[in-house]
């Protein structure tokens, strides 16, 4: 039987689905769920995770989160300008760094950070600080980049008039040419966050006492204290979808927003 | 500087009117030399208009009056300024200095208001208030007081343009630079752009334009220079140079411009 070119295009369509469905049948008929429903499923045993995993986990999540936001926020401007400097060197201090710390587990920075700063300076330290520090040090890094690329989207002229109408250089910048860059990579500096909720979830090897612990750490914990095998991760999990997930909406509103209207 | 100035377009009008005066000036870009030796003098209120090929180095002259270019030899002044000078005080000079591009290069992010009034609240540390009303005051001088609450994007290519003009004049300039300010709109809007440079001409404002519009030129220039490959090949009253060059180079240059359908039949 001879069919059409858009016949074979849509049975092929069919095959590709049905073989996607097959695949996912099987891996839940070969999944136990009789055990995994007491060890990940266990959500009888979960109630004393609550209110703390709002009021201690999810509070500390989101503060460390913001903490290292501010600081990687601020650093990586500074490291984007220097990027985009004419004077090589700070280029150099700027492409090194970004370099460094993109390419190192974020995790090896915060142990470095958190131990072995203090042994340096014979200092035991705020362990906010810490967290502050050691967030803002591998998210600037990546910031620096998405901001490199913002400031480098401004079109030239807008510099041009900038100094045109008598501002200096750095005004120009702060004023004008900055302003418009943040707009630019609204979308994955939103993204950026994302990362940087996530990555607080490593903080746990800085021997955080019970009131700091953030998600993660508050769930595992619960592993420890509950019984209920693994289901405090899933809690934890969760709580984690309840940051991202608004934050990714606000992201792709940005894209559209942007994408409608070149403002 | 406060001249009374009387000018051939019969206008009067006091202005603070700043002259310009370049000396031997020549830039080069690597080997490339695009400016090889230019002098040229405008008086304060004059109206001068560079016109020749792409390439000639015209826009290049006018960037290096603000030093959005930085000339290799010769030099410079802009009212009492050196610009030449590598002790000058670029952004006190450039105060005195507007600047209109082909494209418009209006802040996305501010609308018409803001546009005209951003620089004088930073830069000449006026009050929100006095800025706002000399911003609408330029708005106005233009014909867009009305629109004063719309973004660059709510705007037409002239629209823009004539913005972008407000917003020069609002530092209270005494020389203007336009480079090939119509050059980027649609055809109908180059009309309302021309006539808001015709009257700041009136008002007795000096004034270095970059255009190929030749009837501008001829209507409002005090003088026509035209440029070819770096050097100053004619310069004139405008009526002359434009309908009765004396050089080969400016004649073959016009015919093309002011006839572009042409067409010469080889034998």
């Amino acid at each position: 039987m001879a069919m059409t070119a858009r016949q074979r295009a849509r049975v092929s369509l069919y095959v590709q689905a049905g073989i996607f469905v097959v695949a996912i049948a099987a891996l839940i008929l070969a999944t136990d769920w009789k055990t995994i429903g007491n060890s990940v499923f266990n959500f009888a045993k979960i109630g004393p995770m609550f209110p703390g995993i709002f009021t201690t986990g999810l509070v500390n999540t989101l503060i460390y989160t913001v903490l290292g936001f501010v600081v990687g926020l601020s650093g990586g401007l500074l490291l984007a300008l220097m990027k985009l400097s004419s004077f090589p060197l700070y280029r150099w201090i700027a492409t090194g760094y970004i370099e460094f710390f993109r390419g190192i587990p974020a995790l090896l920075v915060f142990i470095a950070f958190g131990y072995g700063v203090p042994l340096a300076f014979g200092v035991s330290w705020n362990i906010t600080l810490v967290v502050m520090l050691s967030l803002g040090i591998v998210a600037s890094a990546y910031i620096a980049e998405t901001l490199r690329a913002g400031l480098q989207a401004v079109p030239k002229g807008q510099l041009e008039a900038a100094r045109s109408l008598g501002m200096p250089q750095w005004r120009a910048m702060v004023t004008i040419v900055i302003p418009q860059a943040f707009r630019i990579v609204l979308p994955p500096l939103t993204n950026e966050v994302i990362l940087l909720t996530k990555d607080s979830s490593l903080i746990y090897v800085l021997g955080l006492t019970a009131s700091q612990y953030e998600l993660t750490k508050f769930g595992r914990d619960g592993i420890s204290s509950l019984g209920a095998g693994l289901t405090p991760l899933l809690v934890a999990g969760a709580f984690y979808l309840v940051i991202t997930i608004p934050l990714s909406l606000l992201a792709r509103k940005f894209e559209s927003r942007s994408a409608r209207t070149k403002r | 500087m406060n001249d009374v100035v009387n000018n051939s377009r019969g206008g009067t009008a006091t202005v603070h009117a700043a002259g310009v005066s370049i000396t031997d000036l020549r830039k080069s870009y690597g080997t490339n030399e695009v400016l090889k030796g230019i002098s040229l003098d405008v008086a304060p209120g004059e109206v001068v208009c560079l016109i020749g090929p792409s390439g000639s180095g015209k826009s290049t002259l006018l960037r290096c009056v603000n030093l959005l270019e930085q000339p290799n030899q010769g030099s410079i002044h802009v009212g009492g300024f050196e610009a030449t000078d590598p002790d000058v005080d670029i952004d006190k000079m450039r105060r005195k200095v507007g600047m209109v591009f082909q494209q418009f290069n209006l802040f996305p992010h501010l609308d018409a208001k803001r546009n005209c009034s951003i620089a004088q609240v930073k830069v000449l540390k006026r009050s929100q208030a006095e800025a706002d009303k000399v911003s609408l005051h330029n708005l106005e001088r233009v014909g867009l007081g009305h629109l004063a609450d719309r973004f660059p994007d709510q705007l037409s290519g002239g629209q823009q343009q004539r913005v972008a003009i407000a917003r020069a004049l609002s530092m209270d300039p005494e020389l203007m630079l336009f480079d090939e300010p119509t050059s980027a709109l649609d055809p109908e809007t180059v009309g309302d752009v021309l006539s808001v440079m015709r009257n700041l001409a009136k008002e007795g404002m000096t004034m270095l334009v970059v255009t190929h519009e030749m009837g501008f030129a001829r209507e409002v220039a005090d003088r026509v220079v035209f440029m070819d490959g770096g050097v100053v090949v004619e310069e004139g009253v405008a009526e002359q140079v434009i309908a009765a060059p004396a050089q080969p180079r400016t004649k073959e240059f016009l015919r093309r411009v002011l006839d572009p359908t042409h067409i010469e039949i080889e034998e």
